[in-house]
């Protein structure tokens, strides 16, 4: 049965297209203010050390500068960070990354401000550096933070894992290694803040949840929140890495500082350095099967870099530990997990959030075992796929929609894997192009788990002309959510979308929604907009009851119309209601929707935030040509399979599905920020390697899999991680489909690709003789 | 980035006046697309850029008998577009066609990538193998280099600063010649060499050949001729794989690469074997034809 609808599930173009596409939309670097001055920040020149002393008289006293500030400008608490705020806005005494901050100038110009950077005179005294997480763990490791270098470790038991390895018929144990994932997003951290005229400072820096932002920034600054406004939106691109705080602290430092608006756009390679990545793990697995191929027992260890400061490195690790045995069953396990601090830069929050490492390693431990016994790839998953009703690996009962079966039903029709035996050949004219078929599993939390408040938000409001405007605090980076609150409201209102508008991320303006993270935008949002449009429809009724001289009961409404029951001529239009409000000198109403995002019953011990109670479920196909003279690895088509309950937008789905798949690409086959003791290697795109359009695969198949999720708006989930996190391991698997060689590190470079090539040839030889 | 004077050259005497009144001082800007990195890089050290883009009489590809001229404010996107290059320097266009990406290669110019003396150069290596030679002049002489004269190291050529590359000169393709170019990047395009190799062979019978001419890019200071490969080509019978792999392999004993962030030493060396062999091979699947 499929109820008739006029936006949900259908091809409804982006909202915001085409100001971006002309380049009308003004974004926050955009912004100027007349008599505004220019922000720079200096950084620190060495990965770990101490702050001996630190002289600003000569940056203060050349023309043009306006303020130099350090730590003692601080007025409220010198820190931030979403979980624990221990990273200073402006380092006192102990610099942990070489990016941190130390101090920053306001000037006329950038290069004014720029010079007088270079004149602040700072003391170092060198430390010995830290450069990965398992000897940063070591007891005569230097120490980063006072407390010592875990920033925390989550270790959950399920069963009796003994007895479950020695129950196994075969036992995979190996190490993999992830890498340094940028953002790359297009605009970098920047904007401007100012005074209003009311007193107000307000910040204008693209990011991904406002309220948090003026929170954090009301601590810093030691003034009430109510007199800081964040604009938030629009943000040219975010993926995690505009979560936590950036520039904003400092810039609003400057502003207060000098009374006037100031204004920063960090350059590429600032910002690789100073910000955000995804964690680089390592993880040992070792995974029991028995020879029906169940997964009796699994242990997994992980160790995720840090980076210098906490930002959200442990609640990223904790989703890592929650989705360590991928959507499986299985009944005996040890997760064992390490956040551990080092001073390789900082890493945060990135789209999949710890999930795209542990996925790697669990989806190749698949592949090997489906082929260690024979058995089919899709077959394996389905006979240990999680469903409704069971337990998970760390001892929640599934209760909301799970697609596990469904998206690999879906994926197995699918025309690559279908073909993948044909397709699976080598080259017959270049017999050293080789071609795999590869397939991976994943599933993905949508929210932010037991203990964190979790809810939705949104305003509606009715204009005079009739139609509405929706106002909630996410925002849209690229994924799409404007276009779909303005769909989830058009369709609950029956109004044409033409008539509504959608106002983001703007704390004097918008509801408070959360973050615009963790799959979230869509659900929380969006069944916010219903809750608000159904008061609307309700205010809406009474107010056109007397003129349409009948009671709210029977009143009717489609089209921008409200009408009587079975009379649909006897009718008045929004407009009309909008106007009676205005005439009987009453304000247009605003009404305001709420929730509490639905949580699962229990709180895993000891782990922070999980379980979490939905979850999208994807499965992702690569076929893949290997070039084994060189170990170049292209991707030639690609396909996911993905749950993410009933699909709002299908141009959106197909976007975040293509734009997933090739994020998921990058981070297979080309991306990572190489730090060699604490020092960047390679801080802008001509060296930082992401796709290019000619890397991408000619042909991304999306296959919708329509699982309703009764609690979602509209019965939607969310899809925004999912589509990118199962993706390499997908292609690793094809390669080693096409090549034979097993690869247990990404990214899988030409150079990576081809020293595995040899040293597997090496070993057949070896076995050979 | 810092503070640098512009200043607009309208015909070729103009710019070498220019360049010979300001010397040391001065750089040329065609494209720019080396030079703007350069300068936001804050590397240049010269403090008067002379843009010669406007110079059309420097721009353009022509024929003289079985001479091709190619002025060196032509771009890249000139060189593949060209029906002549086509036909009679196939190997120079395949090497062009890697280079960067479309807008990289509207703007960029045969010039620029000559003069900026970059290791992993795309077209150099063609040029090698094609027996280029550079007309350079300045206000007071002009003078032919061959391209294997032109360099001295990493960034450095034998131009002088008051001297100006204003003609590229390569004779065309045999018919019995043919050719390959092939790099290896980190990705399939904006993708600088870790290492790149062109070819040209005369076939003179079967399995045989009266020359042949190979260069390797990015694995030495310059770009450099494989003297030992050419002279096992052109002494050996090449009729089998197993015989080009043997010659492929002789690379290790001409190419001195470095490692940096793009690739190590020891890949690069595999990789002036592989890459050498993978073209060789396929020409010989082919039977050696074009
Ligand atoms: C994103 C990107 C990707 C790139 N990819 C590649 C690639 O794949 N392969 C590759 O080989 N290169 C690549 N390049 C480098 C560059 O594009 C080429 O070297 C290009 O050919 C340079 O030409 P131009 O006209 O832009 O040179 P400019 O930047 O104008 O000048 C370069 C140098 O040549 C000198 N010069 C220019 N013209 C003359 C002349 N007539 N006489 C004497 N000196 C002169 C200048 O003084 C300067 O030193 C890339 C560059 C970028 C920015």
């Amino acid at each position: 049965m499929k109820e008739k609808t006029n936006y949900i599930g259908h091809k409804v173009n982006r909202l915001d297209a085409i100001e971006k596409v002309t380049g009308e939309i003004k974004y926050m670097s955009d912004l100027y203010f007349p008599d505004m001055l220019y922000g720079k920040i200096l950084r620190s020149k060495y990965p770990h050390a101490l702050i001996r002393r630190i002289e600003t008289s000569k940056a203060k006293a050349v023309e043009g500068v306006h303020a130099v500030i350090t730590w003692e400008d601080v007025p409220g608490f010198n820190g931030f960070g979403i979980a624990t705020p221990d990273q200073p806005v402006l380092s006192k005494d102990h610099i942990r990354y070489i990016g941190e901050a130390v101090a920053a100038v306001a000037a006329k110009s950038e290069e004014i401000a720029e010079k007088a950077c270079a004149l602040i005179e700072v003391e170092y005294e060198e430390l010995p550096i830290v450069d990965n997480p398992i000897d940063a763990l070591k007891e005569n490791a230097p120490k980063i933070h006072e407390n010592g270098n875990l920033c925390l470790h989550t270790e959950i038991k399920r069963g009796n894992i003994e007895k479950g390895f020695q129950e196994s018929a075969l036992i995979v144990e190996n190490t993999y290694y992830t890498g340094r994932q940028e953002h790359a997003f297009l605009e970098t951290e920047g904007g401007v803040a100012h005074i209003d005229t009311d007193g107000t400072l307000v910040i204008q820096v693209g990011s991904q949840y406002p309220q948090r932002d003026q929170l954090q920034l009301a601590r810093c600054l030691g003034i009430n929140p109510q007199k800081i406004r964040v604009i938030s939106y629009p943000v040219g691109g975010a993926f995690g890495g505009k979560d936590e705080l950036t520039i904003q602290p400092i810039l609003a430092l400057l502003t207060l500082k000098t009374g006037k608006p100031v204004k920063m756009v960090l350059s590429r390679e600032e910002s690789i350095i100073s910000y955000w990545k995804r964690h680089p793990f390592i993880m040992h697995y070792k995974t029991g099967i028995d020879k029906e191929g169940k997964i009796v027992a699994q242990e997994v260890k992980i160790y995720e870099d840090k980076g210098a400061y906490s930002s959200l490195g442990g609640p990223v690790l904790n989703l890592a530990v929650e989705h360590a045995c991928g959507p499986y069953r299985v009944e005996n396990v040890h997760i064992d997990g390490y956040a551990a601090f080092t001073n390789n830069g900082v890493c945060g929050a990135f789209r999949g959030f710890g999930v795209p490492q542990v996925t790697f390693a669990m989806e190749t431990q698949m592949d090997i075992i489906s082929e260690k016994l024979g058995i089919d790839p899709i077959r394996l998953r389905k006979i240990n796929a999680l469903q409704k009703g069971d337990t998970t690996p760390i001892g929640n009962k599934l209760t909301t929609s799970v697609g596990t079966l469904k998206v690999l039903e879906s994926i197995e029709e699918c025309n690559l894997w279908k073909r993948r035996n044909e397709l699976s050949t080598q080259d017959p004219k270049k017999p050293w192009i080789k071609r795999g078929v590869g397939l991976a599993l994943t599933y993905q939390g949508t929210g932010l788990g037991v203990g964190l408040p979790d809810y939705g938000g949104a305003k509606l409001e009715l204009r005079e002309d009739g139609g509405f405007t929706v106002k909630i605090g996410t925002v849209d980076y690229g994924q799409g959510i404007l276009t779909a609150y303005a769909q989830i409201v058009a369709e609950t209102m029956r109004c044409p979308i033409e008539k509504v508008k959608v106002t983001l991320g703007d704390t004097a303006l918008t509801a408070d929604c959360g973050p615009t993270s963790a799959s979230r935008g869509v659900y929380t949002g969006g069944k916010a907009s219903i809750i608000a449009a159904e008061e609307m429809i309700q205010l809406m009724k009474n107010v056109a009851a007397p003129l349409l001289q009948a009671s709210a009961d029977f009143i009717d409404y489609d089209n921008g119309f409200m009408f009587l029951k079975g009379e649909p001529l006897r009718k008045v239009s929004y407009k009309e209601i909008a106007n009676k409000f205005i005439d009987d000198g009453k304000p247009l109403p605003e009404t305001e929707g709420y929730f509490l995002m639905p949580i699962a019953d229990i709180e895993i011990k000891n782990a922070f935030g999980l379980p979490h109670h939905i979850f999208a479920f994807s499965a992702h196909v690569a076929y893949v040509e290997v070039n084994t003279l060189t170990g170049e690895t292209r991707v030639l088509q690609g396909a996911e399979a993905v749950d993410g309950g009933v699909v709002i937008n299908k141009q959106g789905y197909e976007g975040q599905v293509e734009g997933g798949f090739v994020m998921g690409l990058g981070y297979a086959l080309m991306e990572d920020v190489i730090i060699d003791r604490g020092q960047f290697k390679n801080v802008n795109f001509s060296t930082y390697i992401i796709p290019t359009v000619k890397d991408t695969p000619f042909h991304i198949e999306s296959i919708p899999v329509i699982n309703p999720e009764d609690t979602g708006p509209f019965k939607a989930k969310g899809i925004a991680e999912t589509v990118m996190v199962a993706t390499a391991p997908a292609i690793t698997n094809a390669i080693y489909r096409a090549t034979g060689t097993r690869l247990y590190r990404i990214p899988a470079t030409p150079e990576y690709v081809y020293k595995r090539l040899k040293e597997v040839e090496n070993e057949k030889a070896h076995k050979g003789h | 980035m810092k503070e640098i004077n512009y200043l607009s050259a309208s015909n070729t005497e103009d710019a070498l006046s220019l360049l010979s009144g300001f010397g040391e001082n001065a750089k040329i800007i065609a494209g720019g697309t080396d030079i703007l990195v350069r300068l936001k890089d804050n590397v240049i050290k010269e403090d008067t850029l002379i843009d010669i883009s406007g110079v059309r009489e420097l721009k353009g590809i022509y024929e003289d008998k079985d001479i091709i001229h190619i002025l060196p404010l032509t771009t890249h996107t000139d060189i593949i577009e060209s029906p002549v290059i086509c036909k009679h320097l196939p190997i120079l266009r395949d090497a062009v066609k890697s280079i960067g990406s479309p807008q990289i290669r509207n703007r960029g110019t045969i010039g620029g990538n000559i003069a900026n003396a970059s290791p992993a150069g795309d077209s150099i290596p063609a040029l090698y193998v094609l027996s280029a030679y550079v007309r350079v002049k300045s206000r007071e002489k002009e003078r032919m280099v061959s391209i294997n004269e032109f360099y001295k190291g990493p960034g450095q050529t034998v131009l002088d600063s008051n001297e100006m590359i204003v003609d590229i000169v390569i004779p065309h393709m045999k018919e019995q010649e043919i050719g390959f170019f092939r790099k290896v990047g980190q990705r399939n395009a904006i993708s600088i060499a870790i290492a790149n190799v062109a070819v040209k062979l005369e076939v003179s019978g079967e399995n045989r050949f009266s020359n042949a001419s190979v260069a390797f890019g990015a694995l030495a200071p310059t770009v450099l001729r494989a003297k030992l490969i050419e002279n096992a080509l052109l002494n050996e019978v090449c009729d089998s794989p197993e015989k080009l792999l043997y010659i492929s392999k002789l690379s290790e004993r001409e190419v001195s690469p470095i490692t940096d962030i793009r690739g190590s030493a020891s890949y690069r060396i595999e990789m002036s074997t592989n890459i050498l062999y993978e073209g060789l091979l396929l020409m010989f699947l082919k039977g050696w034809k074009r």
